[in-house]
């Protein structure tokens, strides 16, 4: 019978104990293997999200993000000259603002507005139904939640009063038609949200915002890379800030991301030392109540190493157990915790707290071995240190 | 270079002190002793006299803190810890006082797990298994874990497991201290046959009528053999 058969027997032997053991790590696994997903979760979440927009690249007048900074001048120029860049593959100005569509109630419904133009370019949304507006006619494409709230469908007439301003206005509502509905990739789970074109959104803001834009969003060439079209705008528009995702995304984790990763890092630490104590404790006790066999099989001629290993196997059939147990435990309790966070207002409906990557199963796996064995060393060393003849002669005595 | 001279065990002067706090305790003072194969030797006297200490210093559990041991021409003290495991492995068997099988195991694999130890073959192992159960008279209890056995059985076990890798000497600590008496004394007839049959035996016990079934009869008192008893 070799150690890991040996240790599996002796687990068995008392079922109670080894499978409180099994289900401690179970649940500290579980805990260890949600602070991994949250460890990186936002940032893997983002990073999809900003490359699921189909734009590598975000152009502002300052490092503020966008919609929170000084407005680019003449948006629509400066996004046409960056699209003709040979890196560039398309380029589109952005701008945001807020609009109140007038239907489906008496108050109608206050939605975030977004202005795009440029030529040739994707959009950064999805169309569900319907088809996206054309540029220069007054169409609008809107997201489910506000043809629920509105009982809008595509073709539906619809007046809308625009807000381009931080300051209260009272413009004179302006008729749209829905020419589709669409998914937008930052809207909340509950978020309104309806774009057209930016000279639409400057006529819905009163006419006076006809080429400003929040943002520049830019796809570089394929094989140029975002890099050099980095570098490209940069030299371009020397007076704007480029950001490319993956920097847009080093920015994220510098910033609140930090926080995640913190609190992910000292919750891991607490879990996995509870997990030692825990092991260690088990482990202890088992070893303490077989002292007298443990001397006995030694007399017999098991060497050191043999009833190491025995202990050592005992642990690593705990932890594995556990482990094996933690991910599906682990899986449910991170979107159950998932939902409740995707509540916080103003967290888009595509960015999950909880991300799953191979590495985090790599990971959870490496700090289960490491808490198997650092679990075991005190066991280990009752066990190495056991003085045979002294402990034969105690268990008779006692 | 070793030397045998057809001894199992050659103790020269051995001693065994023990470091304490309120000084060093001297357990067995200057023994010296020769087993040979087939001896049926008892060690007897006073508890706290030393003999289980002899015992353990005999089969290699613990070495002598001055003198020179020879396991069949090898100087013990200078073996390692890992040598020392391997000699008690293949040619030393131990019996306890309080058998020390393992529970979770039926008797049959308590038999098998020293041979296992020591890397061999499963068929063989399986066929030394039953044959030995057949020599203790526990074929029909193979299946039994311990806790489904007597006292006698468990023992009788215990002995079995004890010649699992057919060692040249077999050493049984106060075997029959937790039996009683009728028990006991079969336990003492599977001992003398094992002996009939090759190994080299020493007993410690208290029981003196365990005792007079052996060949040589040691007395000890305060660390020292006081006198030694033979018999044809």
């Amino acid at each position: 019978m070799n150690a890991m058969g040996f240790a599996w027997r002796s687990l068995v032997r008392q079922p109670a104990r080894a499978s409180l053991g099994v289900l401690g790590v179970a649940a500290v696994g579980a805990l260890l293997f949600d602070m991994l997903l949250l460890s990186q979760g936002l940032v893997i979440s983002m990073r999809g999200l900003l490359e699921r927009t189909g734009f590598d690249l975000r152009v502002t007048a300052t490092d503020a993000l966008p919609g929170q900074g000084p407005l680019i001048p003449n948006a629509i120029e400066r996004s046409q000259a960056i699209a003709h860049l040979p890196s560039v593959r398309s380029a589109i100005a952005l701008r945001f603002a807020n609009a109140v569509v007038l239907a489906g109630g008496p108050r109608g419904v206050y939605t975030t507005f977004q202005g795009v133009a440029g030529t040739g370019a994707v959009h950064p949304w999805t169309i569900l139904r319907g088809r996206d507006f054309t540029s220069g006619r007054p169409e609008i494409v809107i997201n489910e939640n506000t043809a629920a709230r509105t009982q809008l469908a595509p073709g539906s007439r619809v007046m809308l009063r625009g807000s381009c301003t931080d300051q209260a206005q009272a413009l004179p509502p302006v008729p749209f038609i829905v020419s589709g509905i669409a998914q937008f990739p930052f809207d909340s789970p509950n978020g309104t949200t309806i774009a057209t074109s930016l000279p639409m959104l400057a006529t819905a803001c009163g006419g006076n915002e006809s080429n400003e834009a929040d943002v520049i969003m830019v796809a570089s060439q394929e094989g140029a890379g975002a890099s050099a079209a980095v570098s490209d705008v940069a030299r371009l528009l020397p007076d704007l800030h480029v950001l490319s995702n993956a920097e847009a995304v080093n920015r994220f984790e510098r910033g609140g991301f930090t926080y995640f990763r913190q609190i992910s890092t000292v919750l891991t630490a607490v879990t996995l030392s509870f997990a030692v104590l825990l092991i260690t404790v088990l482990l202890t006790v088992s070893v303490n109540q077989r002292l007298g066999e443990i001397a006995a099989l030694r007399a017999l001629g098991f060497s050191r190493g043999r009833v190491v290993a025995d202990v050592f196997c005992e642990s690593v059939l705990i932890v594995g157990g556990g482990g094996l147990l933690s991910l599906p435990a682990g899986a449910l309790l991170a979107i159950g915790l998932d939902r409740i966070l995707k509540r916080i207002p103003g967290i888009p409906a595509d960015v999950h707290f909880f991300v799953f990557e191979p590495s985090t199963l790599q990971i959870h796996l490496l700090l289960l071995s490491a808490t198997a064995i650092v679990a075991a060393l005190y066991p280990i060393r009752i066990v190495t240190r056991l003085p045979i003849a002294a402990t034969l002669r105690d268990e008779v005595v006692g | 270079m070793s030397t045998t001279n057809g001894h199992v065990i050659e103790a020269r002067n051995i001693s065994r002190v023990f470091p304490m706090s309120a000084g060093p305790v001297t357990a067995v003072a200057d023994v010296s002793l020769e087993i040979r194969p087939g001896d049926h030797i008892a060690i007897r006297g006073p508890s706290g006299c030393g003999k289980s200490t002899l015992l353990h210093m005999l089969g290699c559990v613990e070495p002598p803190t001055a003198g020179t041991l020879l396991f069949r021409g090898d100087d013990v003290t200078k073996l390692s810890d890992r040598q020392r495991s391997l000699l008690r492995l293949r040619q030393i068997g131990f019996v306890f006082q309080r058998f020390f099988l393992l529970p979770m195991l039926t008797a049959a694999e308590n038999v098998e797990l020293p041979q296992s130890e020591a890397n061999v073959p499963k068929a063989e192992r399986r066929q030394r298994t039953q044959e030995l159960l057949e020599y203790v008279g526990l074929a029909a209890r193979a299946a039994h874990r311990p806790s489904e056995l007597s006292g006698g059985e468990m023992q009788r076990v215990a002995i079995a497991r004890a010649l699992a890798n057919n060692p040249g000497l077999l050493l049984a600590d106060e075997p029959t201290g937790e039996l009683d008496r009728a028990t006991g004394e079969q336990i003492a007839s599977l001992l003398d046959r094992v002996n009939a049959d090759g190994t080299a035996l020493v007993i410690v016990t208290h029981d003196p009528a365990l005792a007079e079934r052996s060949t040589r009869i040691l007395s000890m008192r305060d660390g020292r053999i006081e006198s030694e008893l033979t018999s044809a």
